[in-house]
């Protein structure tokens, strides 16, 4: 990475692991901080001191879900969330809130580093694209990749940086299916599994934040088993 | 036929029976003094009848005789009056004599008034003297003797009122004892299908007997087993909890590991680390089963494309098969849909499938079919292996069993998939079976389809 050492703030009550993964993540060339409860997670986070939350969804006093929905108010800082394997409500919960991304307990901290530098990558994009600047439009919605930004009639959309790609992505193919497996390759940078209902949720919180067309259709349509279409005023 | 009925009836039928007895020993033993009161009365209004009559024939003679007796015809059920002399002849009136059999002589014979009946009506009759001492008989023909109307229709209250109370009464007394059996019986309903805080209690407050007792008695189970559920829930949670965070240190200090071995140690940290994922998907399995066995979440349902999902599970289960020289293969799929959960349905086929191209034979195929019958999807997924012995079959869907000791742990399986496939399937209202082919093992599921609303599989929604 051409920029200084990244910040990453681990909030999670099993100090040991936090040691365990600190150390892990400092090997790999992050600058690590961590903090056992959700509190005192939600008061650094708010510093804005970080690059990127690693957030623990069981936790004691406040659980990450609350510290998620509370930190939404006012940041748009990436949050990777670590959740209770099979418990699918969990991980639905924690996107829906505005999670960048979500790993289920235990994980391999190898997926841990890949799934960070992947949001990192999202943001960092936002400089490098400057040269590349495009310029997406459909009808009162306008996106500019150069500030990242995602306008409906001027207002901006309060867009996280992965409803951000998935919604460029729908854009540069408006009125095409595009392919559930190739939006997980390219937007989340890891292949499709049976079970991931991860772009469903980004979808759908991309669908409120847009708003229908104007007889009531929504701007993006599913097409079971298959992926999605952003439909242009026209059809 | 319902308690209830039951006790009701019978109640109604003893009372009922008691009362109708009652009645008939009062009636027989009532009615012959009461015809013969009735005759007695009938006498004494003859004797008055009869010397009026007479006294007005030699007053007024045959004419005033006749005006007199017609105007007692239709009275006091008279049908017809008739004054006889001794030779048979009518002084007045219109009485037929040809009826009255032996009547004339006996009435002639004899000082009390006498009766003659038939069918349908009574002849009476009774002497009468003139003043100068001659005999004449004094005849009627009455309508036949019956209780009065008025004495018939009052029994007939009576009985109906008897009946209608006693009826009113079982009533009262068979809700009275089966109601707190029916609430009992919606209660254990209640909990049976998964709500547990059920009580009866508080509707039987006001009752102290040994249906009370019961009452409590169901309550204390109820309660014992709401809380027995409520700690296994509770239980489940914290294993999901309590056994991954050892594990997720695990890997992490696995992994730090890796970075620092040189080498020589990465096959046996990569065991530990493929034992450690083994042990995680069986928390996850044994929490998955724990759920669907006690009912505990609420799985979310929707509309299921089928073969879609059967499709890319054989892709998935032929593309590993292939790896140890096996092969999964497609005989027929029809376009079926049903209304489920997909991950459970998911889970459900892909155990049984995986099982299969586990047992299969090398170089052989498993081959997958559904098909409709009936309301069901009918997917049958059979393999080319040793089979199972056929006393054991019924035992192939138990969590953690495992057919005799030959079938080791060659493929890391947890002994919790056809477990897991079966509950899966059971909550959704399906069977599954498994059953001997000759040369292998066939395992059928059967899923209550929904009506197809389209034969494509891409239906274009706004979900």
């Amino acid at each position: 990475m051409g920029r200084s050492m990244e910040k990453v703030l681990i909030v999670d009550d099993d100090e040991e692991l936090c040691e365990l993964v600190s150390e892990y993540l400092t090997v790999e060339g992050f600058d690590v901080d961590s903090v056992n409860d959700g509190e005192e997670g939600l008061r650094h986070a708010r510093e804005e001191l970080h690059d990127l939350i690693i957030l623990d969804v069981m936790m004691p006093k406040k659980n990450g879900f609350d510290v998620l929905r509370e930190l939404r108010q006012t940041s748009t800082i990436p949050v990777v969330m670590l959740t209770a394997r099979g418990e699918d409500m969990e991980r639905i919960v924690g996107l829906e809130i505005g999670a960048d991304d979500y790993l289920p307990k235990p994980f391999n901290p190898r997926e841990l580093v890949a799934r960070i530098r992947a949001v990192l990558r999202r943001i960092e994009k936002a400089g490098d694209d400057e040269d590349q600047a495009e310029r997406l439009r459909s009808g009162e919605l306008e996106m500019n990749t150069s500030a990242r930004s995602a306008k409906m009639k001027g207002k901006d959309l309060g867009l996280t940086a992965v409803e951000y790609d998935i919604l460029a992505e729908l854009l540069r193919n408006a009125g095409q299916v595009v392919k559930k497996e190739d939006l997980s390759v390219r937007v989340l940078e890891r292949e499709l599994s049976p079970f991931d209902r991860s772009l469903d949720m980004h979808i759908s919180n991309i669908r409120k934040k847009l708003g229908e067309h104007k007889g009531g259709k929504d701007r993006i349509k599913t097409i079971r088993s298959v992926g999605y279409i952003f439909t242009t005023e026209a059809n | 036929m319902t308690l209830f009925l039951k006790i009701f009836l019978w109640f109604w039928l003893a009372m009922a029976t008691i009362v109708g007895v009652v009645f008939l020993v009062n009636w027989s033993t009532q009615s012959e003094p009461l015809a013969r009161q009735w005759q007695t009365f009938v006498g004494e209004a003859m004797n008055v009848n009869s010397q009026t009559a007479v006294q007005i024939y030699e007053n007024e003679g045959v004419e005033g005789l006749e005006l007199y007796l017609k105007r007692l015809n239709g009275r006091q059920r008279i049908n017809s009056v008739g004054l006889f002399d001794r030779q048979g002849n009518r002084i007045g009136g219109s009485l037929d004599v040809r009826e009255t059999g032996d009547l004339f002589d006996r009435g002639f014979n004899s000082s009390e008034p006498q009766f003659h009946r038939l069918p349908d009506k009574t002849f009476a009759a009774s002497t009468v003297n003139l003043s100068d001492g001659t005999k004449l008989l004094y005849m009627l023909e009455l309508k036949r003797f019956q209780a009065p109307a008025f004495f018939t229709n009052r029994l007939l209250l009576q009985i109906l009122a008897v009946v209608l109370t006693a009826g009113l009464v079982c009533y009262a007394l068979a809700s009275y004892l089966t109601s707190p059996i029916r609430k009992l019986g919606k209660a254990t309903r209640d909990i049976a299908a998964g709500d547990l805080s059920v009580r009866v209690g508080p509707e039987l407050s006001n009752r102290r007997d040994e249906l009370a007792h019961l009452a409590s008695d169901f309550d204390e189970m109820a309660e014992r087993i709401e809380s027995l559920i409520e700690s296994e829930k509770r239980l489940t949670r914290d294993i999901s909890h309590e056994l991954r965070s050892p594990l997720a240190r695990m890997k992490v200090a696995l992994e730090l590991l890796r970075g620092r071995s040189n080498g020589e140690s990465d096959t046996l940290i990569t065991r530990i680390d493929t034992e450690s994922d083994r042990l995680n998907e069986l928390i996850s399995q044994i929490l998955t089963l724990s759920k669907l066995e006690t009912g505990s979440e609420e799985f979310s349902r929707s509309d299921l494309n089928l073969k879609s999902i059967l499709e890319s599970l054989i892709a998935d289960a032929d593309f590993e098969a292939r790896a140890r020289d096996r092969s999964v293969e497609t005989v027929k799929i029809e376009g079926l849909r049903m209304i489920g959960n997909e991950q459970l349905v998911r889970q459900a086929f892909d155990n049984v499938l995986r099982n299969a191209v586990l047992y299969t034979e090398q170089g052989t195929r498993v081959e997958v079919s559904m098909e409709r019958e009936g309301t069901e999807a009918v997917v049958t997924i059979e393999d080319h292996g040793p089979g199972v012995p056929e006393e054991e079959i019924d035992s192939l869907f138990k969590p953690f069993y495992r057919i005799g000791e030959a079938r080791d742990r060659k493929s890391g399986g947890t002994g919790l998939g056809l477990a897991i496939a079966q509950r899966a399937v059971r909550s959704h209202n399906g069977s599954i079976t498994a059953r001997n082919t000759g040369n292998g093992l066939a395992v059928t599921i059967r899923l209550p389809v929904s009506e197809a609303r389209s034969a494509s599989p891409a239906v274009v929604t706004t979900a």
